[in-house]
């Protein structure tokens, strides 16, 4: 009788040493996935930018420090790797395309053009897909770090082997916020 | 209602409270018919429960595309509507949901809705009408809506519902026959007069008792997919503004069958014709009213 007893017991701590090391290593998992799904997305608009630039040069050719500031963002934005890096980079970029989309204002043969309005909601999409992408990634961030922070699943970190990670923070205030696009 | 992480635990809570009315109430019934019948009373419960649960799950599990033959929803692809996928790719990414299926309803009336047994076999639709005249800020948050009863598996919990209540139906209706035909067991005859009365009480009001619940629970439902829209998009104001719209408008949508009234994001039923218990959806300007709330703490 008692033999059982201390059988169940047992079974039970396994269970649930098991399942608390399972919960930080899927909680990693989301984490690097929800990083993933950010690059996807970066690259896709880093994809968009030679071809918004190009159309916008055919009506706007001597926009040039406008431009360039474009293409200089695009290159640091390709080059980080780091997550705060990522997110300076990104940051910049996203200044960059409002101040290109800021002169096409100016231009009402440019705004008028089918090929730049399907290339702006394009850019307003992924604008918002990047948005999106990083408020999931910080939900995933802030999740397994509670879960490193907080009793029992505190216990079994250094088991895992997982560690706390860094949130994808932007400067721009105006980003915080609802992922809202008003190009 | 201090913000939406509250709002949503508010109602999962209150759909849980309302799911365990369901269930004591199916326990009233088939106590009623055991102390009104026996154990021939006894007998009706399984059966019921079983026929019931053989019908609602068919229609659980082929809910995509038996909405789509009933509402002659059309399954679009990216490039028929590259800025419809982009909203609905946009809240996937906000949501970590799957990429559901996506129609349109050739309808004037503006509205949209979702359905599916799971979020792998999600499928959401929208009515021309509202494609055309909402903007994209108030799409995204029709959108959002949409995803959010993807998210919360309200296909689900309205197959539970009409699960239970298809039972309660069916006991009470089943019981009420037998009384016209057969009568009362006659070794019961010792039994307390006040139980028998409640019993038959229970019985008639069973049924109308059901309805109002899975109302309440669609009703409850319909507030959680508002505040998980706002968990995705973090911008009631999009969503606010959409409802506005719907609100505003009078047109409604052509097919005002009862069976798919529930999945709409809008009631496509009018809304005087039925009383604020039975409605399936909470009242338009109180949804906004919340909103509004959000918009200023979020």
């Amino acid at each position: 009788m008692e033999l059982w007893i201390a059988l169940g017991a047992v079974a039970l701590l396994i269970v649930f040493l098991v399942s608390q090391y399972n919960k930080l290593i899927r909680l990693n998992v989301a984490v690097d996935e929800a990083w993933a799904q950010i690059e996807v997305q970066l690259k896709r608009r880093s994809d968009l930018i030679p071809n918004l630039v190009e159309t916008v040069k055919g009506y706007a050719s001597h926009e040039s420090a406008t431009f360039e500031k474009v293409v200089q963002a695009r290159a640091a934005a390709t080059s980080a790797t780091a997550v705060p890096d990522v997110a300076a980079a990104d940051g910049m970029l996203t200044q960059a395309l409002r101040g290109l989309l800021a002169v096409a204002e100016n231009y009402p043969d440019l705004k008028a053009s089918a090929n730049f309005l399907s290339l702006q909601e394009e850019l307003a999409t992924t604008e918002n897909k990047v948005s999106f992408a990083r408020q999931f990634y910080n939900d995933n961030v802030r999740a397994l770090n509670v879960a490193i922070k907080t009793v029992p699943s505190s216990f079994f970190v250094g088991f895992a082997k997982v560690s706390e990670r860094e949130f994808y923070e932007v400067d721009d205030p105006q980003d915080r916020n609802a992922p809202k696009v008003q190009f | 209602m201090s913000n939406f992480r509250a709002l949503q635990s508010s109602n999962k809570r209150k759909t849980f409270f309302l799911l365990i009315a369901f269930a004591f109430l199916m326990w009233a019934v088939a106590f009623a018919a055991v102390s009104y019948f026996g154990g021939s009373g006894a007998a009706v419960v399984p059966i019921a429960v079983g026929f019931s649960l053989l019908t609602t799950w068919w229609s659980y599990y082929s809910s995509d595309k038996l909405v789509i033959r009933m509402t002659g929803a059309q399954v679009l692809q990216e490039s028929d509507n590259p800025k419809l996928f982009g909203l609905v790719q946009e809240v996937c990414l906000a949501s970590g949901l799957p990429m559901p299926k996506v129609a349109v309803v050739v309808d004037d009336a503006p509205n949209a809705f979702a359905t599916g047994r799971n979020p792998e076999h999600a499928l959401i639709a929208f009515t021309t009408g509202i494609l055309d005249v909402m903007d994209r800020d108030e799409l995204q948050g029709v959108v959002a809506h949409e995803m959010a009863h993807v998210a919360n598996r309200d296909t689900l919990v309205s197959a539970v519902a009409a699960t239970t209540a298809g039972a309660i139906a069916i006991v009470s209706d089943m019981l009420i026959r037998m009384m016209w035909f057969g009568g009362r067991r006659d070794n019961n005859s010792n039994a307390n007069p006040i139980t028998v009365v409640i019993s038959l009480v229970v019985m008639l009001m069973a049924p109308i008792a059901a309805i109002l619940l899975k109302a309440a629970i669609s009703r409850k439902r319909e507030s959680l997919a508002d505040a998980t829209a706002v968990d995705f998009t973090r911008n009631p104001t999009g969503l606010r503004k959409a409802l506005e719209i719907l609100a505003r408008d009078s047109t409604v949508v052509q097919q005002r069958s009862n069976a798919v009234a529930h999945i709409w994001i809008e009631s496509p039923l009018d809304g005087k014709a039925v009383s604020k218990l039975f409605a399936t959806h909470p009242p338009i300007e109180e949804r906004i009213a919340t909103l509004r709330k959000l918009e200023g703490n979020l």
